[in-house]
């Protein structure tokens, strides 16, 4: 809706290269464990399932031997124009106007899901059930963040708590300014390859700034103005082709 | 008042009026709202203080640093441990998962358990520790009153160099059996390969870190080989080299695997002909004399034709090379073109630091022993052996040894016994165990020559190739124990059960992770206490030993396995190489040697001639041993070899044969290991179901890949339901079209179709260890569990 | 038996006719508590809704009965508003219907919004709306206007009520009924600006989906062109589906209940405001396809695949919206009773084709380019929600019928003896 344009504070982001990545799903599971993200008995429906980073897999669509796998990591974009924060009726959910965060008040959100039918890129995730975490599995779960009730709608925060923790122990050490990797989301953190950058994008040193710059990056779905935050680099033109749509002829 | 009609309209308007001006209502609607935020059956997961436990993960032999994240007494969150050498912060999704393992209770044994009702039937009683060892107790020494002490077996699922490994195989020498049994695994091809060719017996040891160009015949390096940490931290130094100075990576896969799609050139021949592509590369080596001269000539042995001491004349490696093996020649077998492999040959050789590494999937099933030395063969021409960013010769972790075992008689006459798996016999004169043939002997006789069988981290019922006739066996033997902490396949078909720790309940060392290139030795140690009734593995054989008494039990002369530890440590401190006590193991968790001699190369070879061997001594000894009982043809048949001559002793290719009719089994069923998908002894976790894709696995159906053309060819589209036929049986699946699939070849995942475990995991898909009709291969006489011919039906 | 509640002058069918009557909606009620039950006790999986249709048939359904019963206000607002201060013939002619389509109004937005009750995640929490509003939200805008119009729709039906013959013996209730109903153009013209305003920020909800290029539409000011065509497709199809649930009513009594001309009005009007809609609807879709969608570099092909073809846009601006608008506009047609019916009919229908392609056909539509296009059929219990209401609609609609005097024309047209004596006066609200 309307463009708001901050000039200060963070601009937290993240770069996901392409080309390192080998899709081995510990960013997911890194996520749903530090997250108390639930289970369901049949985690292959895909439409039920929760997973605030969900993997895509994409082929170059060639013929044997020539067939070629990229894998596409898909946290919440994190954008800075989100379609699914103004829709909200019970202002559920917000743009953190100093992280520019968007986050979800499980407690609040009444579970309409107008929020996922306004978001192309599927990183709401709506408890259809009850969370489950049977046979004592609730033993694992995080004090950090809270398990959610079925009937509302949860999605990627960038591991919000753990900027929570950060700032804590900045505070406690007498610092305002957070170091470019005292936070991270457990993703990045996890990411074996180390394919996923993290940083403020308001601060031109950060490696993340740096890497957006690359003729190579790209972010998804870029032409509906969502301005994600998250970013993507693959030096194969066919995988940033894929990123969005086209006509014939208009990606060079 | 009279109660009118009227009076009862107005008393009931006026009542509801008054209550909805009343703030009752609203503070009622409020309450609701709150009780639907701290709905009961939604977990508050309690708060308490953070700690951090570093530890090593041994959910598999790549045994990786992780970092555990607790909350009071609670394990909340596994990290990988980036102060750690093998994997530097990268952990694999199993790993990762490790809690839903710890604190799933579905999945668990919660104390001994003994079996009441029948076989299969799954009615147990729980019984008493004590009660417990007292019954394997008392059923040993009655093996051993009897005489009969070699009717004891154990199969092992533990590293080979572990102290619980040793502990197991000491346990059963000293009561006198000769069957100790390990699961068969990739590490022993390697082992065999390089005691056959440097007869050194150490693990495969590749300084991939370091090398300039890896050619890969179908190891999964980004698949989950090795240490996935470590190789995935590996791939991500590869990547951040820059474009200039990047590892060059050369992909040999029937698949477009996720190690194909990132190689930078990937290769499809024909699966089983590898071999014959290494002998390709070597032909263009040879021919273009780009091999190493320095090392081929003063310290290979077999390269030229020789004389032997009768004077008869050999054809060396290079004459057979050259001779049989040109790029047309291997176009011909492996369907590469010839073109591709002079281009492949030349990179190779032309690489500052080469690596040609053999292998599948995730390097935990065996391999071809030919194979494998073939494909080492590329890296002796180039002089890539022990030498910075090559294939490394390295001394063993220096652990004390134990006091030998003192046998009584029992024991010395059962193990003189031969073993029921024919391992180490001169049929199979290189292998150290081969459950195959355990399985054949159990099946063939009428009774079986197993009483009681100990299963230890192993969960064979689902993890062997042909597992039906496997299941047979275990049929037919009278006592099954399992230590196995899960109720895995193998555990339900126990009669007693006692339960191990799982990996963070408990202490153990991992010697030497699988793949490293250097010696490493590591501890395991508790993050959490004990949460069930189980029992540390390694204390329950120590006080089992204890209980049969005699001489056993002199063995194990320790009080707990910490003790038995704590002994072979001492090695390291005494070894001098870095000063180390059991206090600073138990502190940093690990030790290990960083530096590396290169070099040495005329000391370094243990083989008869004191040289890197194209021609093995050792494989001309064990033929000379066997062909004493059989004719030389007939020992070759019976070894599976069909070259003859001189070949016999060097890599070349052996086309794998396969029982089955390739008329009636006209395509290939290839079993294929996901990164994602837990396939060893230890279940998936349910948070690696939701890495699964829906093209894998949909409900309960297993998606197999197939290349579109060979699916149109059966009709079939994506999504079809199928039945993948061998001579061994069937399994209904669904078809997803891959192009990345190379046409004629099934690629079935392993890791589903478990027939135990909880509702994430129990009946989802289908297990192709159930139709796998192995044969043995050539030599090494290992279950060959890729060439399954099998034929596909539309449903 | 209940001959005492039934309005003087008029005949209704014995009770033992009637009883089985209701029973039958009753079943289709039960079929529908029992999946709202299924729903509040169990959760929302007893759908198939899901991550991709998020919405589905309930709201399909909710948008389409609000659009329906869009009669009510617009009746209203002709009969008290325009009737009363510009153009008399609509006001002598639509108050014979004007009972009629409040009740239908209050059936369909109280069926709506009991809906919405079970289609939210946390029904219990579903004031939060209220409370913790987003003005920016269309959806909040929708909560407050469907909330504040059923309360008006209320109080627009209770002079009916109050009006029953039993009920009309209170003084008390006869006095409130009486003054209810002289301040009743002050609530249709309340009503009428809550309509306005809800039907509009319904289309709104699909308009501002800038991440979603199927629905998203450019507008004036805060609101997307939708917000205008659903307003405009509301009041096109609201009389019609009144025309046609009045139809329906005389053919289940056997019965003229209002004369003939109310329908051709109601017709006209349809039609009329039909034909402006779909030329509207056709300028909007042109502008869309050579705007929006381009823009997102997409094409019209994109959107329309599988199960749902290119098909649509035919049926729903060609079949369902060209040719009932042609029948509705031209005289010669509508003066045959089958083509009236047969026009309103399609009329609506071309409505619900709207609604649910906005809402279905919106969620089914892969945006990321490597996504899949989802299919979406409704569950039994969605299915129980949905038809349930229906009965509970016509088991209002059949009470209000037997013991209010909802059609003021029928007595008059359908004379009946009592005791020898004509009795015309069915106790129906008189209006000077």
């Amino acid at each position: 809706m309307k463009k708001e344009k901050y000039t200060k504070g963070n601009k937290y982001g993240m770069v996901i290269d392409l080309d390192k990545c080998i899709g081995c799903g510990i960013c997911t599971i890194a996520c749903a464990s530090e997250n108390n993200v639930s289970v369901l008995y049949d985690e292959s429906d895909k439409t039920r399932n929760i997973t605030w980073l969900q993997i895509y897999m994409v082929t170059n669509g060639k013929e044997f031997p020539e067939t070629e796998v990229v894998y596409i990591p898909r946290p919440c974009m994190q954008c800075d124009n989100p379609p699914c924060v103004p829709v909200c009726p019970a202002t559920a959910t917000r743009k953190d106007p100093n992280t520019r965060i968007v986050s979800q008040i499980y407690t609040r959100c009444i579970g309409c899901r107008y929020c996922m039918a306004a978001c192309p890129y599927h990183a709401r995730y709506f408890n259809w059930f009850d969370p489950l975490f049977p046979e004592g599995m609730d033993r694992y779960l995080s004090p950090e963040v809270s398990p959610r009730m079925r009937g509302v709608v949860e999605k990627c925060t960038f591991c919000h708590h753990r900027l929570m923790r950060a700032k804590a122990k900045a505070y406690a050490e007498g610092r305002r300014d957070l170091k470019e990797d005292e936070y991270i989301p457990a993703c990045v953190q996890a990411c074996p390859t180390k394919a996923i950058t993290f940083g403020d994008l308001n601060k031109p040193k950060h490696k993340v700034s740096k890497l957006i710059k690359s003729p190579y990056a790209f972010r998804l779905l870029e032409r509906l103005n969502t301005e994600p935050k998250v970013y993507y680099m693959s030096t194969k033109n066919w995988v940033r082709r894929m990123a969005d749509n086209y006509l014939e002829g208009e990606f060079k | 008042m009279e109660l009118s009609r009227r009076n009862f309209i107005k008393f009931a308007a006026g009542g509801l009026g008054g209550t909805m001006l009343s703030p009752l209502p609203w503070k009622l609607i409020d309450d609701i709202a709150i009780w639907t935020q701290n709905w009961s059956w939604v977990p508050v997961p309690a708060r308490g203080k953070f700690s951090y436990i570093k530890t090593v993960c041994t959910l598999c032999p790549g045994a990786c640093g992780i970092e555990v994240r607790k909350v009071g007494s609670r394990a909340v969150k596994i990290e990988g441990r980036s102060d750690y050498p093998v994997n530097q912060g990268a952990i694999c999704p199993l790993g990762m998962a490790g809690l839903q393992i710890l604190y799933n209770g579905g999945i668990r044994w919660k104390a001994p358990m003994k079996r009441v009702g029948p076989r299969g039937s799954q009615e147990w009683k729980e019984i008493p520790w004590d009660e417990a060892i007292d019954e394997l107790a008392i059923r040993i020494k009655g093996l051993r009153d009897k005489g009969n002490p070699e009717k004891l077996a154990a199969i092992d699922g533990n590293q080979s160099r572990s102290t619980m490994a040793l502990l197991i195989k000491r346990l059963i020498n000293s009561i006198g059996s000769p069957n100790y049994m390990f699961m068969p695994r990739e590490e022993d091809t390697h082992a065999t390969a390089n005691f056959l060719m440097q007869g050194t017996n150490g693990p495969i040891a590749f300084d991939l870190e370091n090398a300039d160009l890896i050619l890969s015949f179908g190891c999964g390096l980004l698949d989950g080989w090795g240490a996935p940490g470590r190789m995935l931290s590996t791939w991500r130094q590869w990547a951040n080299n820059g474009k200039k100075h990047k590892t060059y990576l050369v992909q040999v896969d029937p698949r477009a695997s996720n190690t194909a799609s990132k190689a930078d050139l990937w290769l499809a021949p024909f699966p089983g002909t590898e071999a014959a592509l290494a002998m390709g590369i070597a032909h263009v080596i040879i021919k273009g004399k780009l091999y190493h001269k320095k090392f081929i000539e003063n310290h290979s042995f077999g390269f030229y034709d020789w004389f032997d001491e009768k004077g008869v004349e050999h054809k060396g490696f290079s004459k057979i090379v050259l001779e049989k093996y040109s790029p047309q020649m291997v176009e011909n077998i492996t369907g590469i073109k010839r073109r591709v492999i002079i281009e492949v040959a030349k990179k190779f050789a032309s690489a500052h630091a080469p690596i040609a590494i053999a292998g599948k999937g995730k390097g935990t099933l065996p391999g071809s022993l030919y194979e494998f030395m073939a494909v080492h063969a590329l890296n002796a021409l180039k002089g890539r052996v022990n030498k910075e960013g090559g294939s490394l010769i390295t001394d063993d972790v220096p652990l004390a040894q134990w006091s030998d075992v003192e046998y009584d008689s029992v024991a010395k006459d059962g193990l003189i016994k031969e073993r029921v798996d024919c391992a180490g016999t001169p049929q199979y004169p290189f292998s150290r165990s081969l459950i195959h043939k355990f399985t054949d002997a159990i099946n063939s006789g009428h009774g079986s020559p197993i009483d009681t069988l100990l299963l230890c981290s192993a969960n064979p019922v689902y993890t062997i190739p042909d597992s039906q006739s496997f299941i047979e066996a275990l049929a037919k033997i009278p006592f099954i124990v399992s230590f196995s902490p899960f109720m895995d396949e193998t555990s339900l078909m126990a009669d007693l059960i006692l339960p191990d720790h799982t990996h963070l309940e408990k202490i153990v060392d991992i010697v030497w992770p699988t793949g490293i290139q250097y010696p490493l030795y590591a501890l395991s140690q508790p993050v959490v206490k004990p949460i069930y009734r189980t029992k540390h593995s390694g204390d329950v054989i120590i006080s089992l030993a204890d209980r049969i008494g005699g001489q056993v039990a002199g063995s194990f002369q320790w009080t707990n396995f910490e003790e038995a530890l704590k002994e072979r440590v001492r090695g390291l401190y005494d070894s001098g190489n870095e000063k180390v006590s059991w206090a600073d193991i138990k502190k940093n968790g690990y030790w290990y040697i960083p530096a590396h001699s290169f070099g040495r190369w005329t000391d370094i070879f243990k083989t008869p001639s004191k040289k890197f061997e194209f021609f093995s001594t050792e494989i001309e000894l064990a033929l000379k041993a066997y062909s004493k009982e059989k004719s030389f043809d007939n020992a070759l048949i019976n070894l599976g070899i069909s070259s003859k001559g001189d070949e016999v002793y060097m890599p070349h290719y052996e086309e794998i044969k396969s029982g089955a009719d390739k008329k009636e089994y006209p395509l290939l069923l290839f079993p294929m290991e996901l990164i994602n998908l837990a396939s060893g002894w230890i279940g998936n976790p349910p948070f690696l179901n939701k890495t699964l894709f829906n093209h894998q696995l949909k409900r309960d159906d297993l998606f197999v890949e197939v290349n579109p053309k060979t699916a149109s060819q059966y009709r079939l589209k994506e999504g079809s339901k199928a039945i993948i036929r061998s001579p061994k049986g069937e399994l209904k699946v669904r078809i997803h079209l891959f192009d990345g699939a190379m046409p004629g070849v099934i690629f079935v995942p392993f890791g589903l179709g478990h027939t135990a475990y909880d509702k994430h995991l129990k009946g989802k898909g289908v297990n192709p260890n159930k139709i796998i009709d192995q044969v043995e291969d050539p030599l090494s006489g290992q279950p060959v569990w890729w060439n399954t011919r099998v034929e596909l039906i539309k449903i | 038996m209940d001959l005492a509640l039934i309005p003087n002058g008029v005949q209704r069918c014995s009770l033992r006719t009637f009883v089985p009557w209701m029973v039958l909606w009753l079943v289709l009620i039960a079929w529908g508590l029992v999946s709202a039950f299924l729903c509040f006790y169990k959760g929302l999986n007893q759908t198939n809704m899901n991550h991709y249709f998020a919405f589905g048939l309930w709201i399909v359904f909710d948008l389409s009965v609000i659009a329906l019963g869009a009669g009510a206000f617009f009746t209203g607002f002709l009969t008290h508003i325009i009737g009363e201060v510009f153009i008399y013939p609509f006001r002598e002619n639509l108050k014979a219907i004007v009972n009629a389509a409040v009740v239908i109004g209050f059936i369909c937005y109280s069926a709506a919004i009991a809906m919405l009750a079970v289609d939210i995640g946390q029904p219990l929490r579903g004031w939060f709306i209220f409370w913790h509003a987003n003005v920016h939200s269309m959806l909040t805008e929708v909560s407050f206007c469907i909330t504040a119009y059923l309360g008006v729709l209320t109080i627009e039906y209770l002079p009916l009520i109050f009006s029953n013959r039993k009920l009309k013996e209170i003084p008390e209730i006869d006095i409130f009924g009486n003054n209810l109903h002289h301040i009743v153009a002050l609530f249709a013209a309340a009503g009428t600006f809550l309509s306005f305003f809800h039907q509009g920020s319904l289309g709104g909800m699909f308009g501002v989906l800038f991440g979603r290029p199927f629905a998203f539409r450019e507008g004036f000011f805060i609101w997307p062109w939708t917000f205008f065509l659903f307003i405009h497709s509301s009041i096109a199809a609201g009389p019609s589906f009144t025309l046609l649930c009045v139809w329906i009513a005389q053919k289940a009594t056997g019965k003229e209940l209002v004369k003939r001309s109310v329908f051709t009005l109601l017709a006209k009007i349809s039609g009329w405001l039909l034909a402006t809609y779909i030329i509207l609807k056709i300028v909007d879709t042109v502008a869309w396809a050579y705007g929006v969608v381009p823009r997102a570099g997409m094409s019209l092909t994109d959107f329309y695949q599988e199960n749902y073809g290119i098909w649509l846009i035919i049926a729903e601006i060609g079949i369902f919206g060209i040719v009932p608008a042609i029948i509705l506009i031209t005289p010669k047609f509508r003066e045959r009773n089958y083509l009236l019916i047969i026009g309103a009919l399609m009329n609506v229908t071309g409505i619900v084709f709207n609604r649910f392609v906005f809402t279905i056909q919106t969620l089914a539509i892969p945006v990321m380019p490597f996504d899949k296009f989802m299919g979406y059929f409704p569950t039994w219990q969605e299915w129980g929600i949905a038809i349930g209401s229906i009965g509970y609609g016509i088991l209002l609609f059949s009470l209000s019928y037997r013991y209010l005097p909802v059609f003021p024309q029928e007595a008059e047209m359908n004379p009946v003896e009592v005791l020898g004596k004509v009795v015309t006066d069915s106790g129906a609200i008189k209006r000077s």
